[in-house]
This record gives structure tokens, sequence and C-alpha cells, in this order.
């Protein structure tokens, strides 16, 4: 620009020295200095011309021009800044909720594993009679190594047990403790920024004699827990009281698994029993393998189907033989996102997409009336000599400036829908503070030119291909031909069908929500607080933990004033954090030993007064009681669900009094009692076997002990005081009871049940913005085009009225034609949702896609607030004076 | 109407010419547009008048051909002014600018002299 701007000054100095030459040569000849001067001036010609043309040799014009155009624009956009507005704000609805739809699917769908070649990376499981196993135990993955081809290598992983903590130099934080094959960071490709990581020998994957505790850092742990200190390697550091030997640090940005939110290190595995057996195995491992270049993933799913077979043949126990007679393989960036989810954001991105192509059309009618105002105009600048490129290049720069101002806008109005929805986005997707990107602002930008062009191009098009000459006629009634008129209905007609598709989901959305909150859950919410309280527990490693931490810290809860009373358990009821599955080890293969081991029950251990918290209804026998200790008979609790699948009867008698486990060696338990069913997994399934023990009974000694109270424990608060007086003063008794729970999260029941109705909660109240923001845009064409239709047609009404037609039939004319469109929108509408019942179809609940209430609902909505909108005109029109209207043209 | 009279004694050049003349001209030394002008003029024995509208989109445009180049300078009466040069490529065109030049000029001569062939 700048040097484009030297260039007309160059020119025009050129031209000055052309004018004094030329003129101090006339002088020299004997003219006057004022002679001189003139005809010089006259003898060059038009100086403004000559620098034109000149400049226009350098081909730049075009960029000159549009410049001129976007100046004329924005003088345009000024002076009508009301409809401006309008448009811009239009845009702004689209655009801004495409643009936070695409935001969230960027960050989930599209994400870019930290791995070279992910595609070659796949996970692989052995499946069978009851589908996938996510883990598999050593002896198969070593016959795989051993007997695959299509794998570069086969790394594999498991969680560490219990709740890990990382000593930093400060402060212990709970970390992502990781045990891994020491192959693993080689099958991913990345190698660690500091160190060499782990000693690996292709016949030894576990860690070598000597390196049982050698671990590799992530860099955050390094950065957060060691301030980055350069000289880390070769230093121990302590995980739950465990001292390893720092051996490498991986590159910033590394995770592994992806999409943990926690810092991760990771350790190598130790082979614990050297006589692990493939049918009883200690530790199962997940399996994560590279792909050898050009194999594709149903080629080594085939090949490990094969291979499979033979190691299914090794099984002695025909029950776990069952269960792993086949393999699968998915690809590794696929198994991050779950399908449900993948689903719901497609459904919800296509829905603002929708969202913004009604915004689009909607702006198309605005433009058109607006061109039919400037038609006149237009005419002109086409009479001065404007050609139908120039025109259509014009209008197009301003429909591209006021889209430009819709995508600023809808930036701004995305990052508060973002905003807005980040606790659901948090709970349900598992991303936090999402802001739009830069690959985001370009597909914004790339959206910004399609609204343009989308929304600009028809009027633009239709004003240039108009005749100029009709349009400057005096008297001439500009744009009224019956062709745009019949355009902009079927504009509007469209926007309604559309606005249709997206209120009907958002209704069958509701519909969905409100069932789910009328479904009977099985125990009370309301007025109960739960504490997720994160110790440390490796520091309590030879203590019992009720009886030093959680037993006294219960009692002062109970003593704090408002409390009705507190309990203990592992998980409440559907809560994520914690969940224990329970299953049987029969023995034999009797049809009815098969049953029983197939059965996977919830577990939970529960505190005295849980029944009390939550008020669970007992269908027979008794709940815990204090009777109920560490040397008495020890009990279990079971629920009706668990009687059924158990008993196959409904009959809980037959199973009191029945041994069902042992607490641990040589104690047995019986049930005695049964719980009622409730929704204890998610609200919208069915519930889930379920055994409870009593905490009180478990000791330190107990199986159990070491995977519930030493892992996770909910501190669960029935109260009548609001939480924000109580929940400081819980905080700093816990804080007081150890510093450890200083950071206890507390939060309200309601709220475990409100996330718990996972995405449908989430997409219903995105609909819900989408949809209103549709029903808006719809109403607003309508009254704006009727409302055009009418000013256009005052003369035509005045001649009515004079004519004798009364006020209600001017009304009822201009409601006849907005009942025209609504119903046209609402038939196209209706056989859209016929379509798009399939897409919302796997989100409902207690609700079919084309439930014929929300249909009735949403299009006596529209109906009713599409002729409320058309009422506006209708009473313009009926206002109208005839002898004023045939007066004026 | 009185613009029309004033050019009524001059020749209206032949299209693409022009730029052929312009190179002649400046095979004798940089020239400056007025200075391009005024030997054109007196060359053709005072009947070629180059209008500056004419002129100046045709120096801008060999100069973006590379046929010329431009500088500024000082003229004998301390003026400070644009003066153009002909450059290697520029030589060359005019010679095969020329060069078709007296080709049209040959058959348009034997078109406009019949009899001359026989």
């Amino acid at each position: 620009m700048k040097l484009w701007r030297r260039r007309t000054d160059d020119i025009d100095e050129e031209i000055a020295t052309h004018l004094a030459m030329a003129a101090a040569d006339r002088q020299e000849r004997g003219e006057s200095l004022e002679e001189a001067q003139r005809s010089a001036k006259r003898e060059f010609g038009n100086p403004l011309l000559v620098r034109e043309t000149t400049r226009s040799m350098w081909g730049r014009e075009w960029l000159d021009r549009i410049v001129q155009d976007l100046r004329f624009a924005w003088r345009q956009m000024h002076r009508s800044i009301g409809f401006s507005l309008t448009v811009i704000a239009t845009l702004a609805l689209g655009l801004g909720a495409t643009a936070a739809m695409f935001t969230v699917v960027n960050r989930v769908l599209l994400q870019v594993l930290p791995y070279p070649s992910p595609q070659r990376l796949v996970l692989l499981q052995e499946s069978g009679r009851r589908g996938d196993r996510e883990h598999a135990p050593w002896p198969d993955i070593e016959q795989w190594q051993l007997r695959t081809r299509s794998f570069e290598d086969i790394g594999f992983y498991t969680l560490a047990n219990g709740r890990p903590f990382l000593e930093g130099d400060t402060s212990a934080n709970q970390i992502n403790h990781l045990r891994v094959s020491t192959n693993l960071f080689s099958v991913l490709g990345v190698k660690p920024q500091i160190g060499r990581g782990f000693d690996d020998r292709k016949d030894q994957r576990f860690a070598l004699a000597g390196d049982e505790n050698t671990v590799v850092l992530s860099d955050a742990a390094w950065r957060d827990a060691f301030g980055g200190r350069k000289d880390i390697l070769g230093k121990p550091v302590r995980i739950s009281g465990e001292s390893y030997t720092v051996v490498g640090v991986m590159p910033r940005g590394f995770a592994f698994p992806w999409n943990t939110g926690r810092t991760q290190v990771w350790t190598a595995v130790k082979l614990r029993e050297p006589n692990d057996t493939r049918d009883n195995p200690t530790t199962t491992y997940s399996t994560i393998a590279r792909l050898k270049r050009g194999v594709s993933i149903p080629a080594a799913v085939a090949e490990m189907k094969v291979v499979q077979a033979d190691v299914a043949k090794l099984y002695t126990d025909p029950y776990s033989r069952d269960l792993v007679t086949s393999a699968a393989g998915i690809p590794y960036g696929d198994s991050l996102i779950k399908p449900e989810v993948k689903h719901a954001l497609m459904a919800l991105f296509g829905a603002s997409g929708l969202l913004w192509l009604i915004a689009c059309v909607n702006v198309t009618g605005l433009l058109l009336a607006r061109a039919t105002v400037r038609q006149r105009e237009i005419a002109i600048r086409g009479a001065l000599g404007a050609s139908r490129g120039r025109i259509v290049r014009q209008l197009m720069i301003e429909g591209l400036l006021l889209s430009a101002g819709g995508s600023v806008l809808g930036l701004g109005l995305a990052v508060g829908l973002l905003k807005v929805f980040s606790h659901g986005l948090t709970t349900q997707l598992n991303i936090k503070g999402v802001t739009p990107d830069g690959k985001v602002i370009s597909v914004l930008l790339a959206l910004t030119i399609g609204s343009a062009v989308l929304s600009a191009i028809w009027p633009a098009w239709s004003s240039a291909r108009a005749s100029i000459e009709p349009a400057l006629r005096q008297g001439g009634v500009p744009g009224n031909s019956r062709e745009q008129r019949r355009l902009r209905s079927l504009l509007v007609v469209t926007q309604i069908a559309m606005s249709l598709v997206l209120l009907v989901s958002c209704g069958l959305l509701l519909r969905t929500i409100y069932t789910l909150r009328h479904v009977p859950l099985g125990f009370r919410t309301d007025h109960i607080l739960v504490g997720s309280m994160a110790i440390p527990t490796y520091r309590f490693a030879n203590q019992d933990l009720l009886e030093n931490l959680y037993t006294p810290l219960l009692e002062r809860v109970k003593a704090v004033p408002g409390v009705e009373t507190a309990t203990l358990m592992t998980e409440v009821p559907l809560g994520t954090n914690f969940r224990m599955i329970f299953s049987f080890g029969v023995e034999g293969n009797s049809a009815d030993a098969v049953r029983k081991r197939d059965l996977q029950a919830q577990f939970r251990a529960v505190g005295p007064d849980a029944q009390r918290v939550f008020g669970f209804k007992m269908l027979k026998g008794r709940f815990f009681n204090e009777g109920d200790t560490p040397s008495s008979q020890g009990v279990v609790v079971v629920n009706r669900a668990f009687v059924k699948e158990y008993s196959l009867s409904n009959d809980p008698d037959k199973i009191i009094g029945q041994r069902m486990m042992s607490l641990e060696k040589g104690r047995p338990a019986i049930v005695v009692g049964v719980l009622d069913d409730t929704r204890q997994v998610s609200v919208a399934s069915q519930s889930q076997p379920e055994i409870e023990v009593y905490l009180p009974q478990l000791t330190p000694a107990s199986g159990f002990y070491q995977s519930t109270e030493g892992v996770a424990m909910d501190l669960v608060v029935r109260t009548e005081r609001p939480s924000t007086s109580i929940v400081p003063e819980l905080k700093e008794l816990m804080r007081r009871a150890s510093p450890d729970l200083a950071n206890t999260n507390f939060t309200t029941m309601d709220q475990i049940v409100e996330d718990s109705y996972g995405n449908q909660q989430l997409i219903a109240r995105l609909l819900i913005v989408f949809g209103g923001a549709a029903l808006l845009l719809c109403l607003s064409g309508i009254y704006g085009l009727l409302s055009q239709l009418v000013s256009q047609r005052t003369r035509e009404i005045g001649v009515r009225m004079a004519l004798g037609a009364g006020r209600g039939q001017v009304i009822g004319m201009v409601l006849r034609q907005a009942g025209r469109m609504l119903t046209a929108g609402a038939l196209l509408g209706f056989a859209m949702v016929y379509f798009a019942g399939s897409v919302v179809k796997g989100f409902l609940y207690g609700v079919t896609p084309y439930d014929a209430w929300t249909l009735a609902a949403v299009g006596g909505l529209l109906f009713a607030s599409g002729l409320a909108a058309a009422y506006l005109p209708a009473r313009q029109a009926a206002a109208i004076d005839p002898i004023e209207a045939l007066r004026t043209e | 109407m009185a613009r029309k009279n004033e050019y009524k004694n001059r020749i209206e050049l032949v299209q693409g010419t022009l730029d052929m003349l312009i190179l002649q001209t400046l095979q004798w030394g940089p020239q400056h547009g007025y200075g391009i002008v005024q030997a054109l003029h007196t060359q053709s024995g005072e009947v070629l008048k180059v209008e500056t509208g004419s002129l100046y989109p045709a120096l801008h445009r060999l100069e973006r051909q590379g046929w010329v180049r431009s500088e500024w300078n000082q003229t004998e009466s301390n003026q400070r002014a644009r003066f153009y040069e002909i450059t290697a490529t520029g030589k060359k065109q005019l010679a095969s600018d020329h060069d078709r030049w007296r080709r049209m000029v040959g058959a348009i001569a034997a078109i406009m002299q019949p009899g001359g062939k026989a």
C-alpha cells in the first residue's frame, strides 16, 4: 500500500515537472508567466486522467478500486446504520454458534496426537463371548510379540494401583502413575528430552534386574515438582513413599495415555509373578502396537485373529477361554473418543451449521429488500457507466464488510458461549478452558467469505441485472417485481423449515431431560453435600484410616450446627471418580457357575447412617448397624437387581442368609438385607446389581480395605444449611484433621445428578440457544418481508379500502400471507425432521424422534409466534388511510 | 467543439507506433517526458504532437516491461525531472518494432500505389 502511494506521488511530481518545463519554454518565447502556465495546462490536458491511466499501467488498479469500493461500502454502512447492525447481528448469531462448535470439535475430534505417524498406533484387545476386553495377561501379549508379523513392536502398560502421589521438592501432588513396558516409548516413537529412558532389550520387555525402580518423568512433573532442575537424572524421587531413580524426562507436550488431566510419570513394569497364569493373572495390561509401514489395520487385525485362535487354546479353563477366542484392533486415536461423544458433537456442529445457513438466508432476504430501496442509486451508477461486474463487485464488497463485522461480533459470541457452557464441556467432554485458536480463526475467515458469497451474491446479481431505464423513470414503483417477491417468500419458507428442525430437536431433548428428571432415582438427592477426599493414603500405610482419620472426622462433622447426619462411602451413587466392579470367583463350569461368574456387581463400601443420608429403601432384611463390628459376623447388603441376576428370581427371601463372599481369609459374609433398586450408574440406565459391605467391618488386613478405603472416600453430609455457608466450615474441619484434606472438593448431590444426565443436558442447552436464535431470525424474516410488502402495497391496499375493504379484511389478508408461508415452511420442515430423526434418536430417553406431542407443540409455537410477528405489519396495513395512500405518488 | 479545432492540424498516431517512437527518441540518450514530446514534435517537422495522456502511460508501460528504466535527475536548467533511458532489451525491442514497421509500410505502400506491381 505504501509503495503504491509513493508511485502515485511520483507520477504527480512528474506531471508537475512537465507543466513547469512547458511553462518555462513558453515564457522564454515571450509569454507572460500567467499566460504561459495557463496554456501549458491547456496543452497538457487532464492531469488527473493522465495520472489515473499512467498508474493503471502498473496493473494495480484493481487494488485501488477495491479500496475505493471498501470506502464506499463503509460509507453505505454508516449511512444506514440500523440496517447494517441488523445484518451484522444476524450473521454474528450464525457465525458465533458455528465458531464455538468448531472450537469444541477441533479440540476433541481433530486433536493431533504428540506421536510420529499416530495413525500407525493400534490398541490390541482380546474379545470373546462377552465382547472386547480392555486388558490382556502378559503370557498372551508375549505370544503376540513372538508370532505376529504386522507390527514393528508391541508395548503394554497398566495404571498403578491406588492413589499415587509424587513427592516434590516442596509438596506432594497426586499424579497419574503408569507402569509401562520398557519398549513403550520406542513404540510411540518419542525419545526423552533428557536421559535415555528405560533400558530396553528385545527379549525382555519388563524392567531388567536392578532397574525395577527407575522412573521417567513428564515435562510437567519435572517442572512442577522439581523446578526443572537440570541435574535430575540419576536422582532418587519418591512416589507414594517408594524410591525411584530418574532415568529420563519426556518432552513438553508428550502424554500417554493421551487426555488424562493429571501430571504423569512412568515406571518400568515389574514382572511380579513369574508364574502368572493366563487363566488367573494378577495383573493385566493394555496393549499398544505400532504397525509396520504399509500394513493396514484390517490386515493386522486378521493376523491377530489367527494368532489369538491359537493363544485361546492355551487356556485350560473353558470359561476363561470363551472370553478370549478372538482379537480386535482399534486405531489409538479413535479409542480416545467415545462414539457417543463424536456423534453428539457432529450433531451439534450440524445444528450450528444449520443456524448459520438460516442466518445467511435471513441476510439474503434483508439484502434483497435493501436492493429494492437502492435500485435507483444502482441504476444511476449503471447509467453513469459502471459495468455489471463493477456493480456486483461493489455489492459483494458491501456484503463482505457486513460479514466481517458479523464474524468479529460472532467471535465474541463464541467466546461467551464457550464460557457459559464451560462446566458442561468440562464434565462431559473433559476439556478445560477452550478458546478459539488459529485454526478456528481461519475457519471463521472462510465462513465469513462463505456467508458473504451465500447471502450477497443473489441480491447483487439481481440488482446488477435489473434494467436501468424503468428504475430511473419517475414514479416507477421500485422493485415490485413479482419474481422477487416470490423469491423472498421462498427464502422465508426455507428459514421456517430449517428453524423447525432445530426447534423439534430442541423440543425432543427437553422432553428427554424432563423425563430424566422425573426418573425415580431410588434415593434422596436434596440437601446433600459430597466431599471427595483426596488423601495421600501411602502415609497411612500401617494404620487403620477409618479408625484414625475418617471416624473422628465424621464425628466432628456431625457436631457442626445444621448438620443432620453424615456418612462415608467409597463413591456416592452416580459418582464418576471411583468405580469398583465385583465378580465371583466361582469354581467349575456348570451353567450355573458360568452365570454367576458373568455376574458383575457394583461394589460399594459404606459407613454408618448411609441409609439415613440417602433414604435408601429396604426391600427385605436390615441395613448395617452398630452391631456389625470387625469381630462380629461378616455381613453384606445387596439390591433387587442383584437378587434377580444371582438367584434368577424376584424373591429376596431366597438370598437372605446366604453366604456370598469372604471379607478376608476365613471370614465369610452373609446377606442380611436387600435394598430396593436405585439408579446408581446413570440416570438413564436401569439399576445394576450391587453389593455393599460395611466400612467398620473392613480391617487393613482385608483385600477390600486396600482397594477401597485405602484409595477413595467420599464424605456425605445431609444439612439444611446452604452450601455457601457450610462448606468453608467443613473445609476448615478437614484441614485440621489432616493438611492433606485441605483441598477437598465439595459439590452438591443435585449437581452430581445433573452432571450424570450426560451429553443430553449439554446438547439440550446448546439446542435451546441454537433453536431460540433460529426462531428469532425466522420471526424477523417474516416480519421484515411482510412489512416491506405492506409498504410497497400501500397504494393497492388504499384502493382496496377505498372500495370498501374493512380493517379486519386487510389484517386477514396480511395474516393469510404469513399463514401460507408458515404452512409451507412447516410442511417442508416436518419432511426434514423425518430425516433428522435418525440423528437425534441416539440422544433421546423416554421419547421417540417423531413424538407427536413435541411436533405439535413446536408447530404450535412456530405458528403462534409467526402470526404474532405478522400482526405488526398487518396492523400497519390496516392503519393505512386510503385518501393519503391514493394521494402519494 | 472548440477543442476539436485545436487538434485538426495533427495526424493521429498509428496504433502501436508510439512505443517505437519513444524508444527511437531515447536512443540518443536519456530524456524526460517533456523532452520526448518536444523531440518528436521537432523531428516530425512539427507534425506529431504526442498527447501526455498517451505518453506517460506508454512510458510507464515500457518501464514495467523493462525496455526503459527511469531515474530522477537534474536538467540543464537545474530542474528535477524523471529521465528515461533505453535498456538493452529495449534496444532489441526497438529493432524488431522497426523491422515490423518497415514491412508494414512496404505493404501499405504496395496497396496504395496500384500499378507499381503490374
